[in-house]
């Protein structure tokens, strides 16, 4: 009996403090620990959320596409880190080069003569908005096999002339469906959106797809820097 | 001590006093779905800040007090990390109610029904009320992980996007299990408290853990 609370006031202050104590109790848990873990949430678990994104990832298996009736022309935001590069479309040259038997240095006219891949997806922002565009562009999967790579590429280097730079899994890369686009909803590419060449993709998040790429490296290991947001702690797979 | 025994009313059995009201697993759920739930819900409305569910960047943000993370790349990686052990531990939890045949007798039943219904006694009228509610709770937290799921690999799984019809409804849906487990937690609270009392509070919590 003795450790049995007084049954003349059961609603008692003590009660609703404690109640008021149960409700907060796990905030002010995660918001001590938080100074603790602050970076261990993303590093413990980054490597297993990236295995499981591997796994999901289907390398050869097209994502569905929409109607193009489906399009939503004022969805899609623009978003970039710094400045719009201005880029005269005579003179660009898209370089392939890194561990590659045939490095190349092609102009647009080229780009636009290979075989070209228009589709409708959803365009997904790791902030959590999402548009479905077209895209029409080249699958990066041709120029990567024109560029015939060495066995020992592992990797992608996205370079862009506004000095982003993107790193991405040569799996990824080869998806059929990830492609270096210079249309957008059927009219040419607008220079805000990434003209002349901007990568586009369903199975990445937004800030994988550069805009402005006029360079793409093929690697045999990640180097330190592996991306722009990457390097300030945004998760490096980003797959969807 | 009669009045202990009807205030914890756990329905038709007496309990001795050496046995604890809540078994061990349960309180294990309890604290580990406590712990991981708030972190989703404060990272997940870091993740929110980036870009309002309601309004977009002009949209109404969440005051950083409930926020966890610092910024939307921390907020993801604390959402990411804790959904295994929010997942996990609602997914052995799962297989322990179902294994032990739990879901029979300490979730909503017939039997709290007919005791909104026709019942008599205020008491077990309180009682049926708390186990609607706390049974309440599995399917928004189900729901809370199928439509994350759809958010985070929407590529994978189309198809749980046009389960709801387009982005903007799954990312509301989702959003949506935010006010529902605060309601959840709210009322949960108090009704625990009233059908069972400090004494069922604490059983949940800490007694015969110390």
């Amino acid at each position: 009996m003795s450790d049995t609370p007084p049954a003349d006031h059961p609603l008692s202050r003590r009660n609703l403090l404690r109640l008021s104590g149960y409700s907060f109790g796990g905030m002010l848990l995660t918001g001590v620990s938080f100074t603790l873990l602050e970076s261990l949430a993303g590093k413990a678990t980054e490597p297993l959320n990236q295995s499981l994104e591997e796994w999901l990832l289907k390398p050869q298996t097209p994502v569905p596409e929409f109607p193009a009736s489906a399009i939503e022309p004022e969805a899609l935001i623009v978003n970039t880190y710094g400045y719009t590069p201005e880029i005269d479309p005579i003179a660009f040259r898209l370089t392939i080069d890194g561990e590659v038997e045939n490095p190349l240095s092609l102009d647009m006219a080229t780009i636009q003569q290979m075989p070209k891949k228009s589709m409708v997806i959803r365009h997904v922002c790791v902030e959590g908005w999402a548009a479905i565009v077209q895209w029409g562009g080249v699958p990066v999967s041709e120029l990567i096999k024109l560029a015939q790579p060495k066995p020992e590429a592992r990797y992608a280097y996205f370079l862009s002339a506004d000095r982003y730079y993107e790193s991405w899994d040569l799996a990824s890369c080869l998806h059929p469906q990830t492609i270096l686009a210079y249309e957008k909803n059927g009219e040419p590419l607008p220079v805000e959106n990434g003209a002349p060449l901007r990568l586009a993709s369903p199975i990445k998040l937004g800030y994988k797809l550069s805009k402005w790429v006029g360079q793409i490296t093929l690697v045999s290991e990640l180097r330190s820097r592996r991306g722009f947001w990457e390097d300030q702690g945004y998760e490096w797979f980003a797959g969807l | 001590m009669l009045q202990i025994v009807a205030m914890d009313s756990a329905p038709t059995q007496i309990q001795p006093r050496t046995k604890p009201l809540q078994a061990l697993p349960a309180k294990i759920f309890h604290w580990v779905n406590a712990i991981s739930l708030t972190t989703m819900l404060m990272s997940g409305l870091q993740i929110y800040n980036a870009n309002p569910v309601f309004g977009g960047r002009e949209g109404w943000h969440i005051p950083p007090f409930f926020l966890l993370g610092g910024w939307l790349a921390g907020g993801r990686h604390w959402h990411f990390a804790a959904m295994w052990v929010f997942s996990l531990n609602l997914l052995w939890y799962g297989i322990y109610i179902l294994v032990t045949r739990r879901w029979k007798h300490r979730f909503v039943g017939a039997n709290d029904l007919k005791a909104l219904q026709v019942g008599k006694n205020p008491k077990r009228k309180v009682y049926a009320w708390h186990r609607i509610v706390y049974t309440s709770i599995f399917p928004i937290l189900l729901l809370a992980i199928f439509t994350g799921i759809g958010m985070y690999k929407p590529a994978q799984f189309p198809w749980i996007v046009d389960c709801f019809g387009d982005w903007f409804a799954l990312r509301v849906v989702h959003f949506a299990t935010v006010p529902l487990v605060l309601l959840f937690a709210i009322a949960h609270s108090l009704l625990a408290l009233k059908a069972g009392g400090e004494r069922m509070v604490n059983s949940m919590f800490w007694e015969d853990m110390l």
